[in-house]
């Protein structure tokens, strides 16, 4: 087996403010391979996009700030380096794209303009050549006319056009890995597809990886090689798709499963499940499930489970499915 | 009818409207136009006739009437006063008061909105502690009492600067700065509060996800985006100044449109008032018209 490209090990993500002091992202240890995309699920809340946000130490510090773990990429821990090493890290290595396109251009300056300045963080080339690499992206994006759109202002462009040049934003320097935080939630659902399509391929193009964060079990069916399911903050499952919609083992990934169809037929938005999700703020002792779950036993609310391998995926429960 | 035209047609409306009010004002607010020009040992009919003599016994609408035709004419009169006429006047008037409104302008804007941005940029650091609350005092002294204080710090205690009068350089630094104080203050609270905003946008998030450096971010990218509400307010800053000038140069002893005008309202030399007071309207409308003209150029979805 190869080494992974990023290797997420038992991160914790916290809030830090004036007395008050919890962890919203608990203990999430996973790995995205070369040339794969991993999805990512969850209820809204449950700490994808936070998680997502401090493997590129984006997220609002303060009050929130990394309270553990490692974050492994290229062999060196993100969390430790300094501010200017993770700045030639963001983009260049690994970029990231975000759900509201629209919001996420700045509306006063050119899609062109400020994918030169992206071009030029990063790659010591003059504007001529800067300008060439950024009409190649928005092509490779799947943008019609580069050229125009080069010019154009966000205000000017259509939501799928919009999450396109962000896709060009996140191409411009070749990363290794983009991370997509649910890149079509936003969008008309045939320019969802399209978007997804484009990602797949450039996956395929360019042998980069993805990772890829979304509410959507169709969409995880239909792209995705790997996912994991988060709850809580904490992952509970992970493994090949193939392999967790086959056999569900936590029993959360087992409801959120129930109601759809299985692998291909139509895509489903995730199926909510009886009770509530607790704060991460009141979590309890034991399993955070348990209060919600159907195959709840003593230990679990004793003790919380460990994320163990089972079979050919891991799982944290004490009394999973089959 | 176009928005341009609509606008201008307005524009002359309300110099029209403005004038008129002066003139009625003026002429209605009493006191004794004569004082100024006749000795004091002049008899009443004395007084009379130069009344007389310069149309004073019409009614108002006449006098008016005849004024405007005569301004049209391009004859703006002389002062009642010492007769000088006042196109020659104005000339240096207007020029004083250029220079020392600009200045302040410069300031506004020169101190401004680089006070904010690093107050933004340093955000609860003692840095900005100091900015701001060296606003808030900036906001809060009224600019008389600040002039007075300037004058004894700068001119009696430490003789860097002269108290008052005109000349080189040395004499606008203390009345530009008083002028400009309270615009100062508000520019640097504005700019601050709109950095802070705009640094929350989703689009800051991005620009950093794509390895700008975190100056590039905050010095172009939300800076441009902040200049917006300080540019839609830049009329209101020249306004201002305008409205203060009246009293900084009267304290300064500044010889522009302000002091002439303050003299002018104290003789009850109508022609001057007439002329400097109608200028000041129309310096704050061009001044509103640049601001929206500034707002429009660096909007794109205006501009486009
Ligand atoms: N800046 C912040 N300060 C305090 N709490 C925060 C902050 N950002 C996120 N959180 C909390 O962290 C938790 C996880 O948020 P996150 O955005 O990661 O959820 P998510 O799984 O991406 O949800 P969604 O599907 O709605 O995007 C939420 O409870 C949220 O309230
Ligand atoms: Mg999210």
């Amino acid at each position: 087996m190869t080494t992974p490209l990023l290797e997420v090990s038992d991160l914790s993500v916290g809030l830090r403010a004036g007395g008050v002091a919890y962890d919203i992202v608990r203990n999430v240890s996973l790995t995205v391979d070369q040339n794969e995309i991993l999805a990512i699920v969850g209820e809204s809340g449950c700490g994808k996009s936070l998680t997502a946000l401090s493997i590129l130490q984006l997220h609002a510090s303060p009050p929130l700030q990394i309270t553990g773990g490692s974050v492994v990429y290229g062999g060196s821990d993100l969390v430790r380096k300094t501010k200017k090493e993770m700045r030639g890290i963001r983009g260049s290595e690994i970029a990231m794209i975000f759900q509201d396109p629209m919001s996420a251009l700045d509306p006063m300056f050119t899609i062109g303009s400020v994918l030169v300045s992206a071009v030029r963080a990063h790659q010591d080339v003059s504007k001529d050549v800067a300008e060439k690499i950024a009409l190649e992206a928005l092509a490779d994006a799947g943008i019609e006319d580069p050229r125009r759109r080069f010019a154009e202002y966000p205000f000017q462009l259509s939501g799928g056009v919009s999450q396109r040049a962000m896709i060009a934003l996140a191409l411009v320097n070749s990363p290794k890995l983009i991370i997509a935080d649910e890149p079509t939630t936003a969008l008309d659902v045939t320019v969802q597809a399209q978007i997804l399509d484009r990602l797949r391929a450039l996956k395929n193009e360019r042998g980069m990886s993805i990772m890829l964060i979304t509410h959507n079990l169709g969409v995880v069916a239909s792209v995705a090689d790997r996912m994991a399911v988060m709850y809580a903050g904490e992952v509970v499952e992970m493994g090949a798709v193939s392999d967790v919609f086959a056999k569900p083992q936590h029993p959360y990934t087992t409801g959120l499963l129930g109601a759809v169809p299985r692998l291909g037929a139509g895509a489903s938005d995730l199926v909510p499940i009886p009770g509530r999700v607790p704060q991460p703020d009141e979590l309890p002792a034991g399993c955070t499930f348990a209060d919600r779950c159907s195959r709840v036993v003593d230990s679990c609310r004793a003790t919380r489970p460990d994320i163990t391998v089972r079979g050919r995926v891991q799982v944290r429960c004490f009394n999973p499915v089959s | 009818m176009s928005t341009v035209v609509k606008r201008v047609l307005l524009t002359l409306l309300l110099l029209q409207l403005s004038s008129l009010a002066v003139f009625a004002a003026i002429r209605l607010s009493g006191g004794d136009v004569t004082a100024a020009r006749l000795p004091a040992s002049a008899t009443a009919e004395d007084r009379e006739l130069f009344r007389e003599q310069i149309g004073l016994n019409q009614p108002i609408l006449t006098q008016y009437v005849d004024y405007l035709g005569k301004v049209v004419r391009g004859d703006l009169g002389n002062s009642l006063t010492n007769n000088a006429k006042i196109s020659t006047l104005a000339v240096e008037k207007i020029r004083n008061s250029l220079i020392l409104g600009g200045a302040a302008i410069v300031l506004v804007f020169g101190i401004g909105i680089p006070l904010g941005m690093l107050a933004a940029f340093r955000r609860n650091t003692w840095l900005d502690t100091s900015i701001s609350s060296a606003a808030v005092a900036g906001m809060a002294i009224p600019n008389f009492w600040l002039a007075l204080l300037v004058v004894w710090l700068f001119s009696s205690t430490l003789g860097w600067f002269p108290p008052a009068g005109a000349g080189g350089f040395k004499y606008l630094v203390l009345p530009a700065l008083v002028l400009a104080a309270e615009g100062i203050a508000l520019t640097v609270r504005m700019t601050r509060s709109a950095m802070l905003e705009n640094v929350g946008q989703d689009f800051v998030r991005t620009l950093r996800a794509a390895g700008l450096s975190e100056s590039r971010v905050y010095f172009k990218h939300v800076l441009r985006n902040s200049l917006l509400p300080i540019i839609s307010l830049a009329g209101l800053r020249v306004g201002q100044i305008i409205g203060y000038a009246l009293v900084v140069e009267t304290i300064f002893g500044w010889p522009g449109v302000g002091q002439i005008l303050v003299n002018g309202v104290l003789r009850r030399d109508y022609p001057i008032v007439q002329f400097f007071s109608l200028l000041l309207v129309i310096v704050v409308t061009l001044g509103n018209l640049a601001a929206s003209v500034g707002y429009t150029l660096a909007n794109p979805r205006l501009r486009k």
